[in-house]
């Protein structure tokens, strides 16, 4: 099958079509094609299932300062000309943005790849077979699967009239599953994410929510308090792709950030977390993949944020870069946070007493100057005891400071890709290991299963 | 200005919108009220635009669908974003496309393009069945889809004064500017973004029942956000404004008095910042409907969708505490005598407000929640009706079904859910003079609640103090912890219509994928007694 998507040849013509239109002193063109597609299940049923293709270009052009934008989705040459006229007209009528700055130049892009076939050509079929093969597993448990694929396949674009052209083709997909026992009494979650189809492994994922779900089975009481917390690779990411955009120079300067310094100023250079916590991110990262580009144009290649604990870098926009007199970085495109060998077992077995968390629900901010967020348990929760879990418990209401968090890392295990955001859609990729953490902070119990 | 302009108009908008709540307070059971004060002004279908639906229909039921819907949907939207004396956004953007639903045996199918072309719409409407057939070989459903009557010409526009379309930029960007410039002059104010969102969109249905129904969508959102900065950098403090979003025109906006609003919010970001910290332990609450909505929100609306209590989204956004269906309809209490909840998509301003949903059914109001008692889910579509039938109220689909856009599946959506005042006209100083030791919450803050609805945490934008029956000091960093039964439970008198305002979201998230939905919960200012306070900080 053809890869979905405009192609490289496709993306320049619509582009150097638009730019062909434009009058403005600057003038950018970013497109996003492809095909969405999913297949959903609840109630050990196929409940929906759909495909969706769009292409959708945004136009921003500038006077001098005078900047605006327009996203359309009507390709024909009548309404693009239409849409950058309007652009132009919009960008005169705006105020100054006194923060503006000409679009780059052309730049050179590492080939990164990231458009898996596996995942490009999978069909409705495909979808539906994995989903009844996890249907009719759930049914001869006796119990209630919900779940759902996700698969996107496309390419994005930038052109800008000073000559810059960049383009990117990529697939994702997630795969997540919910089995419930039929009175409501248990619940157990799995799921993959990775962006070649071949990762996700249908059947491991029955096998674990149903795993989960049986544990979890007759859960009893746990005082709320401050426990020693072994976080699974979901919870660990659940969590971390929630500070990714923590790590921004301009408002650690500004004083409003976990990363501002008392009296002014960053804690670029100083330990901020334990010294086993080292964060990076890469677009090249395999099954991790992302445009080696921003949203303007810029390239963006592997980078270190925390290493050994220590603050290594803020993301500087070009503006802001110019101002602090710095060179710019982009922000954080995925979130790669090292480990060990160490397994999620060699990791309960280091506990004498504290709890296992599978993953998290319904996660916000607190304060964003302690980065403190709060958020329940679910689908699997269970107290440990002299290295073993020794049942299973409620879930609870977590009130905890990311820093602080971050500071009382004990233990590091396997990273690996996991599905971080809540709805089961794949996100910016997020790889992290199950973490053993000292202290953390189950505030109040949740009745909720 | 604009403003001024639109000050004169509010009150024409008052009027107009009272249509929608002359039929609420009637009770009457469909929007008829709203309906007939806008069919002479609302537009008519697009000739093109119905015949590309209608051979949508024709390829649908000719590959073997054996009911089909298609919605061809045009959103307009504009944003306009300012930090203090600067733009750091302008955009506008427009999407098109059609989105066909076959149903097949018992199996949905989606498809949907933005290629409007005869050739590229019959084939996303055969696509769509093909989905369906394909689902119901592999894992056949025996879903039935309940009637609805035929609406053959169904037109319906958002009550509104003046278009947000039609407004100039300028004008826009002069009451932002206006709103940061009023917000600097507060000593120890650095920070100050505000944004206009408008929205307008063309949504029009045709069903293989033979319905064919166009309707336009009118949406304005203001937002103000003002950052407080002690000296040493030690701390920082935002104050939130709380316009919510409305079906309305730009007559909203102006109507609302941005820059004197923006003076209060910056005082009290500078008053967060030495504000002394709330200590814990129990406390009655009086909650303000700006920040009230949201706990109406997440804490009765969300538990009362019947697709939870089914199961349908057991996987995302969860199931609820108030199942099984047969256990709690009619048994269930979760509040004194004077709760009522209506659900409604009838309601004047309301965000979830419109003439049908995505399957044909007209605007319906009816009320969930009965002097305290649990008597009706909400959210139900036509595929949900024969489950629940023998033990509600419902013989019929309420219309309830809706799809973000032409890209996105309807499924079941929250409409709007309001929280009645009381009868006698109780005042807001009435209900504080109620309360001996006490806390006075305005506007939303940080929210979170567990995925059956059980257990939540709010904060909020402000908190005072309330000592024998007045506003004292101001609190920061409390939000308060609660079990959603004995909460509202706990909740002791309710003010007045005089109180009542709505607040709402156009970003309520559910569904995978995931969709946006825009919704509405009015309510009165409210008490509640001995309630847990933690410190968040």
């Amino acid at each position: 099958m053809p890869p979905k998507g405009l192609s490289r040849d496709e993306m320049k013509s619509l582009t150097d079509r638009v730019l062909s239109y434009a009058m403005a002193d600057q003038t950018r063109v970013n497109v996003s094609s492809g095909v969405s597609a999913f297949t959903r299940t609840a109630m050990n049923r196929v409940t929906t299932s759909g495909s969706t293709t769009d292409v959708v270009v945004r136009i921003t052009s500038a006077f001098g300062r005078r900047v605006a934008a327009i996203e359309t989705n009507r390709l024909d040459a009548a309404s693009l000309e239409k849409a950058v006229r309007d652009t132009e007209a919009l960008a005169r009528l705006s105020p100054e943005n006194p923060e503006y700055l000409p679009e780059p130049g052309p730049q050179a892009y590492r080939d990164v790849g990231g458009y898996y076939a596996s995942t490009g050509d999978l069909t409705t079929e495909d979808r539906g077979r994995a989903a009844s093969l996890v249907l009719e597993r759930s049914k001869a448990a006796r119990t209630v699967a919900a779940g759902y694929i996700d698969v996107s396949a496309g390419s994005r674009a930038i052109a800008n009239s000073n000559g810059l052209f960049a383009y990117h083709a990529a697939t994702s997909v997630a795969s997540t599953l919910t089995v419930r026992t039929p009175d409501g009494s248990s619940s157990g979650w799995a799921g993959d994410e990775g962006a070649d189809w071949t990762t996700i492994e249908s059947d491991r994922i029955a096998a674990d929510a149903l795993a989960k779900c049986e544990a979890w089975r007759g859960k009893t009481a746990l005082e709320p308090g401050t426990y020693e917390t072994v976080l699974e690779p979901t919870a660990v990411g659940m969590l971390m792709s929630r500070i990714m955009g923590a790590f921004d120079a301009r408002s650690a300067d500004e004083g409003r950030s976990y990363f501002s310094k008392r009296g002014g100023g960053t804690l670029l250079g100083e330990k901020v977390f334990d010294e086993r916590v080292t964060i990076t991110s890469d677009p090249g990262f395999a099954n991790g993949e992302t445009a080696p580009f921003t949203g303007s144009g810029e390239p963006t290649g592997p980078d270190t944020w925390v290493e050994n604990g220590v603050l290594r870098n803020l993301f500087y926009s070009r503006y802001w870069a110019q101002r602090q007199k710095v060179a710019s970085k982009p922000g954080m495109a995925n979130f790669v946070m090292q480990g060990t060998d160490a397994s999620l077992d060699d990791l309960i077995a280091s506990v004498k007493r504290g709890v296992l968390i599978s993953r998290f629900w319904y996660i916000r901010a607190l304060n964003p100057r302690a980065l403190t967020l709060t958020g329940l348990t679910r689908d699997g929760t269970f107290l440990i005891e002299n290295g073993r879990i020794s049942r299973p418990i409620t879930n609870f209401r977590f009130n905890q400071s990311m820093g602080d968090l971050l500071k009382s890392v004990e233990m590091a295990g396997r990273p690996t890709r996991v599905c971080a955001s809540e709805n089961s859609s794949a996100g910016p990729p997020v790889i992290v290991p199950p973490l053993k953490v000292r202290a953390f902070n189950l505030a109040s119990v949740s009745d909720a299963i | 200005m604009a403003d001024d302009q639109a000050g004169v108009n509010r009150r024409e908008f008052v009027k107009l919108a009272a249509g929608g709540a002359v039929a609420v307070a009637a009770g009457l059971s469909s929007a008829d009220g709203v309906v007939e004060a806008q069919r002479r002004t609302a537009p008519g279908p697009d000739a093109a635009e119905r015949d590309l639906a209608l051979l949508a229909l024709d390829a649908a039921r000719s590959a073997g669908a054996v009911y089909a819907d298609a919605r061809v949907i045009r959103v307009l939207s504009e944003s306009i974003n300012t930090r203090e004396r600067q733009i750091t956004n302008v955009t506008k953007s427009e999407s098109y496309g059609i989105g066909v639903r076959a149903f097949v045996g018992g199996s949905w199918g989606f498809a949907a393009t933005s290629a409007l072309t005869r050739d590229a719409v019959a084939t996303a409407a055969r696509d769509a069945v093909a989905i369906a057939r394909a689902n119901d070989r592999v894992a056949p459903s025996a879903t039935r889809l309940a009637p609805v009557p035929k609406v053959p010409d169904g037109r319906w526009i958002t009550p509104h004064v003046l278009d947000p379309f039609a407004v100039a930029l300028e004008s826009k960007a002069q009451l932002l500017f206006r709103i940061n410039e009023e917000a600097l002059k507060v000593k120890g104010v650095r920070f100050v973004t505000s944004s206009a969102d408008a929205l307008k969109e063309s949504r029009l249905l045709a069903t293989t029942d033979g319905s064919l129904i166009q309707q336009t969508f009118i949406r304005v959102s203001p937002n103000i956000n003002v950052t407080a900065v002690a000296a040493d950098n030690s701390d920082s403090q935002t104050r939130s404004g709380s316009e919510g979003p409305m079906g309305a025109g730009w007559e909203y906006v102006t109507g609302l008095e941005l820059p004197a609003r923006a003076t209060r919010y910056a005082s009290e970001a500078v008053a967060k910042l030495s504000a002394p910290a709330v200590e814990p332990g129990a406390y009655d609450l009086v909650l303000h409907p700006s920040h009230l909505w949201l706990t109406v929100h997440e804490s009765i609306a969300h538990p009362s969708e019947l697709d939870r209590a089914l199961g349908y989204e057991a996987n995302y956004a969860g199931t609820t505490f108030l199942a099984p269906p047969e256990k709690v309809l009619g048994k269930f209490r979760l509040g004194q005598s004077l709760m009522t909840f209506v659900a409604n998509r009838t309601e004047a301003g309301g965000n979830a407000t419109v003439g049908w949903d995505d399957e044909g059914v007209p605007a319906t109001s009816y009320p969930i929640v009965d002097k305290g008692l649990f008597v009706s889910y909400q959210s139900a579509t036509r595929e949900m009706i024969d489950a629940v039938a023998p033990l509600s109220s419902y013989k019929k689909a309420p219309g309830h079904a809706y799809g973000q856009s032409w890209a996105s599946i309807p499924f079941p959506r929250m409409p709007n859910v309001s929280l009645q005042p009381a009868a006698r006209n109780i005042s807001e100083e009435e209900v504080l003079a109620a309360t001996d030791r006490g806390i006075f919450i305005e506007g939303d803050g940080s929210y979170s609640i567990d995925q059956q609805r059980y257990n939540f945490q709010f904060g909020g934008q402000t908190f005072w103090e309330v000592r024998k029956g007045k506003k004292t000091r101001m609190l920061r960093d409390v939000a308060y912890v609660a079990r959603t039964p004995d909460f509202w439970n706990s909740m002791a008198m309710i003010g007045g219509r005089e109180t009542y305002q709505l607040g709402g979201a156009l970003s309520d998230a559910k569904g995978q994928p995931m969709q946006l939905n825009s919704v509405s919960h009015g309510c009165p200012v409210a008490l509640f007694r001995n309630v847990t306070v933690i410190r968040t900080a």
